[in-house]
């Protein structure tokens, strides 16, 4: 193990002394891109309108003309087109569809013999760390028209974290873990692309434009190639991976996921906030319902809710959304601040019937 | 050629430094190597990197450059570095801008958070400091700060995903520029935003050069330079600076600016020389001695060949540092030593007379329609109905003027606690006198009664000039072609046609009569017409016997006003303006909520047009800006005293009395986050009637 330290002053004396040759455009880049681009293609279809665009990039991931792209309305045409990048021109149809998974699969016909990303086999690959470098291969701003390669940028893997770990901030898609990137991808026409490492292996592709909601800045971000969601189909639970819907999607015979049914009631759970009086009153605990399971937690008045299941509930608004979505009989970790110490404590929810008192309101505006 | 040169740099870098990384496996070129290293890099920081998350405070208003700001939010998890084993934690004061109630802190590797508090502020460079009860935290040595050099990778770090077991997010650039914002901050390209706020900027070896604020060149708040984020523009506080100050931010000391107190004769920044063209009364450089027509030559034996190199001496001094001063006085050098900086709490108060003059009203001088009680003109024994002509200095000569405005703008460079002049033409023909009175600062209360009588009818009527003074204006034009101004509730559109505004006059409007001008901005979801018309209705009598006139723009917007609808704003305030004889004192920006959010935002921004701004529930984010002399603006603050914003409320009018701004505030005991009771509403009303006090 070399330490960082040696390595850092071995880079910084090499760099120094080799100062003229990297001012040259780095060969291994272009090579890597000349390797890519074959395998990328333009999709077009309907938009342009409320801000979804009219084209998009694809992925070629069979040798016969499957394409990986994101699941969007732009694909929700008869006249769906893709481009190859040698120019010629084809009509599309959509194959498959998995929204959990944000992705979708279309064919053109008659082609063969191209040159594609064995999806199943760039599984395989380990996770990039944070801090490898990356490109994005994408038609952002449909800048590159006809036989023109793809726009080429770089970056390096920001983070590998869930966009949903914080509910309701991102409006993302898919829930799990995906790559966030330096490279400012969230460009009109860049979804669907294509995210490399720097030898040109698939890491992810890249997802759809999004900001943050509490910070309304835009994320650049790439569902990994290794994704897999859970869901169900006749009545079992499964889970597919990115892999396993290319695969059968290519064979023909992807049947979409049911979303996992949300619980019906709203599980009890006897914990009465103070009123909602503002957008950013924090989830104060007014009230303890007696012999409640939150009387059974250890919920006291006054204590403020915190975190849910580690996932930070900063208002009344975003605490109750959150218990809402929750299962009842399952045991869930609450950390409530009490006095200046934070507490954690276990609430088992029972299943939902009851009518909580109406917590008292109070008027926004009173006429003058 | 690709493979000789990497192997003719891994030789020549291993025979400079002899190590064995040389012999790494195959596929290991520069790049991997780098990589390598960043990879290192961060890993050793990522212990000190912890994530912050708030709960409760406001919603607020983002300012950004020429009206362009799009952020509104900063409720996101961001990041903060450890300073203090026991627990000190610095990070950007973005992030509690909207004064949260409550904030955690995630340190890595634990699973227990922590209850923070806010120990301090650094307000010159944006920093806050956190403290929370935890021991033997790891504590990261600073780089030197002489190590940053531009063009040296710059790995920028935060916490805003999960904060627990993994590593800190990352972006990477290069530093741009050292001694940036004055002397205080490196720059750096690398992605800059709400998701590393906080966190810090690290070098290739895993040393920590600074930790990253938004900031702006143009701006002096928490908030300014967000509106640069992820541009390749970022700024980051050298950590050494920090731990500078960090024993005076653990005795909970803010940390402000230091202020010299002179101005610049020339407004050139980069102009020849600096020559003092005004002391501040009270000011460091008064109490030293610094004199009108000084040319400053060196600050701590550095030279300061023009106001830019001043501010590049001055910027990063905090009030309470010395400095020593060399000045040219005619044809001598004086040397001033150990001048302690003020912390610019001597902004000037606007000085107060105690009259409120009669409106429209074409003769020479100011009549006076209403006398303060207590006040110095009721000291002085001026009384409603006298005619103040002249005005002088304590020595200086009596000088004529024109109208209100005139006898403003002369009073304007006179301040509160001085003595002037004044030659009084008594009621009814009587008599002239010649009286001294010592201005006085303005009231913080409203009067109870004022007479109904405040106009001449003669707004139209040209005024009349005096020899000595400057030609009075020409009076407001007469509008289209004689066409009567519509009156009532009227919808409007902007120029393009989209957005909605309403005005309101009274039915009985007179061009001759100059209004106030009330700017209504709705709080969240009541820009409905509907919404419009109940509130007009309720001030609908308050328009007519007080002169009023209101101009309600609307949003549509879920969540409410943002900044960028500024220009909007202002479009509807200059179409009322043009349509209508209106009086450019008492134009007031009042909104609720959001709307007072807005409120506080057009004020300051639209500084040649508002001249007061009212809110009620409404808070002021960021720091006011500078008092400007001949732009003034005042503010009537209503709070409940059961709305959760009541302490963010307080905390403004503090903060717009230090800034020497006049502000009433109004805190009533039992009212939750509404709108205003009647006998604080009447007060309202009367308020603006006073707003062309003298």
């Amino acid at each position: 193990m070399t330490s960082p330290r040696i390595v850092a002053g071995l880079l910084g004396g090499a760099a120094l002394l080799l100062c003229p040759l990297t001012l040259r455009a780095d060969p291994s880049m272009a090579e890597v891109a000349a390797q890519v681009q074959p395998k990328m293609v333009k999709v077009f279809g309907s938009g342009g309108v409320r801000g979804v665009p009219h084209y998009g990039t694809g992925i070629l991931v069979s040798p016969d003309g499957h394409v990986l792209t994101v699941y969007s309305v732009m694909l929700d045409t008869p006249d769906l087109r893709v481009h190859l990048p040698d120019g010629r021109r084809f009509h599309a149809k959509v194959v498959a569809t998995e929204p959990q998974l944000d992705l979708a699969l279309v064919k053109i016909d008659k082609v063969g013999n191209l040159p594609y990303f064995d999806v199943p086999k760039e599984a395989e690959r380990p996770i990039a760390e944070v801090g490898a470098g990356v490109l994005a291969f994408s038609n952002l701003y449909e800048v590159a028209t006809g036989g023109e390669p793809l726009s080429v940028q770089r970056g390096v893997v920001s983070a590998y974290a869930k966009l949903h770990g914080k509910k309701g901030i991102f409006d993302a898609p898919y829930q799990g873990e995906v790559y966030i990137t330096d490279a400012v991808t969230n460009n009109p026409g860049s979804a669907g692309g294509a995210l490399t490492d720097r030898k040109g292996n698939l890491l992810g592709i890249l997802g759809k434009e999004m900001t943050n909601s509490l910070t309304d800045t835009w994320v650049n971000y790439a569902v990994p190639v290794q994704a897999t969601v859970e869901g169900e189909r006749d009545g079992k639970k499964v889970t597919v991976s990115v892999a396993e819907f290319v695969r059968d999607a290519i064979d023909g015979k992807y049947a979409q996921l049911l979303e996992k049914p949300k619980t019906a009631a709203k599980a009890f759970h006897g914990i009465v906030l103070v009123p909602n009086v503002v957008d950013r009153t924090p989830p104060y605990v007014e009230d303890v319902m007696p012999e409640s399971p939150a009387a059974k937690a250890g919920f006291r008045p006054d204590d403020l809710i915190v975190y849910v299941q580690g996932e930070q509930v900063p208002t009344v608004k975003a605490c109750k959304e959150l218990l809402d979505t929750l299962p009842p009989n399952t045991p869930y970790q609450v950390e409530v601040r009490r006095g200046d110490k934070l507490v954690t404590l276990s609430l088992t929810m029972e299943p939902g019937k009851e009518k909580p008192p109406k917590p008292p309101t109070t008027d926004d505006r009173r006429n003058p | 050629m690709l493979r000789r040169s990497l192997l003719a740099l891994l030789a020549t870098a291993g025979v400079l430094l002899t190590v064995p990384a040389v012999r790494a496996a195959d596929d290991d070129d520069v790049e991997t190597l780098r990589q390598k290293a960043i990879h290192a890099a961060v890993v050793k920081v990522a212990p000190y990197v912890v994530q912050i998350e708030t709960a409760g405070g406001a919603d607020m208003i983002v300012s950004g450059g020429q009206g362009k700001p799009v952020i509104r939010k900063g409720h996101g998890p961001t990041s903060g570095v450890i300073v203090g084993a026991d627990g000190y934690i610095i990070t950007s004061s973005f992030n509690f801008v909207n004064k949260p109630s409550d904030i955690f802190v995630t340190v890595p590797g634990q699973q227990q958070r922590f209850v923070a508090k806010a120990v301090a502020r650094d307000t010159t460079r944006m920093l806050t400091l956190l403290k929370i009860e935890a021991q033997n935290l790891p504590v990261p040595t600073p780089a030197p700060k002489g190590d940053s050099q531009v063009g040296q990778t710059a790995l920028a770090l935060g916490r805003s995903y999960d904060a627990i077991d993994k590593l800190p997010n990352l972006s990477i650039g290069i530093v741009s520029a050292v001694n940036r914002l004055w002397g205080k901050a490196i720059q750096t390209d690398a992605k800059i935003s709400p998701a590393n706020y906080g966190g810090p900027l690290v070098d290739l070896q895993g040393r920590i050069m600074g930790v990253l604020i938004p900031a702006s060149p143009r701006g002096e708040d928490e908030i300014s330079g967000v509106e640069y984020y992820d541009s390749g523009l970022g700024f980051a506080i050298p950590l050494e600076d920090v731990m500078a100050v960090l024993p005076k931010l653990k005795e909970k000391k803010d940390l402000k600016k230091g202020i010299l107190g002179i101005t610049p004769q020339s407004p050139d920044i980069y102009g020849p020389a600096v020559t003092v063209g005004q002391v501040q009364p009270g000011s460091p450089a008064e109490k030293a001695g610094v004199k009108v027509g000084d040319v400053v030559k060196e600050i701590d034996g550095k030279p300061v060949a023009n106001q830019a190199q001043l501010m590049h001496l001055l910027g990063p001094k905090y009030e309470g540092d010395t400095i020593t001063l060399k000045l040219q006085r005619g044809g001598e050098e004086v040397e001033l030593k150990n001048v302690a900086l003020g912390g610019g709490a001597d902004a000037v108060a606007q000085a107060f007379l105690g009259i409120l003059p009669m409106r429209d009203d074409p003769e020479v001088g100011v009549e006076i329609r209403y006398v303060y009680p207590k006040s110095p003109a009721d000291t002085a024994g001026l009384k409603a109905g006298d005619r103040i002509t002249k005005l002088g200095g304590a020595q200086g000569q009596m000088q004529p003027f024109s109208g209100r405005d005139q006898f403003l703008a002369m009073l304007g460079r006179v301040s509160a606690g001085q003595e002037v002049k004044l030659e009084v033409q008594r009621k009814d023909g009587g008599k002239t006198d010649t009286v001294t009175v010592k201005l006085g600062p303005v009231p913080e209360d409203v009067p109870e009664k004022l007479p109904a009588d405040a106009t001449h009818k003669k707004a139209l009527e040209p005024r009349k000039g005096v020899p000595g003074a400057p030609p009075p204006p020409p009076p407001p034009a007469k509008g289209d072609d004689e066409k009567k101004p519509e009156t009532g509730l009227v919808t409007k559109k902007d120029a393009g046609g989209t957005r909605t505004f309403y005005v309101y006059a009274p039915k009985d409007y007179d061009p001759n009569v100059s209004y106030a001008l009330l700017l209504w901005l709705h709080p969240v979801n009541k820009g409905k017409k509907d919404d419009i018309k109940e509130f007009t209705d309720a001030w609908e009598d308050y328009c007519k016997d007080n002169h009023l006139i209101m101009v309600l723009p609307t949003t549509d917007a879920q969540g409410g006003w943002v900044a960028g609808d500024a220009d909007f704003v202002q479009e509807a305030v200059q179409s009322t303006l043009g349509a209508y004889t209106i009086d450019r004192r008492r134009i007031v920006a009042h909104g609720m909520g959001n709307g007072g959010q807005m409120a506080f935002y057009v004020g300051f921004h639209d500084r040649d047009t508002i001249r007061a701004v009212a809110t009620s529930g409404a808070g002021m984010t960021g720091q006011p800006k500078e008092k400007q002399q001949n732009q003034p603006l005042s503010f009537y603050l209503v709070a409940g005293g059961k709305d959760p914003l009541v302490k963010l409320i307080a905390e403004t009018k503090t903060k717009l009395t230090e800034a020497k701004y006049p502000v009433v505030y109004k805190e009533i005991p039992n009212m939750g986050h509404q709108y205003l009771d009647i006998k604080t509403l009447e007060e309202l009303v009367r308020w603006i009637d006073s707003l062309d006090r003298i």
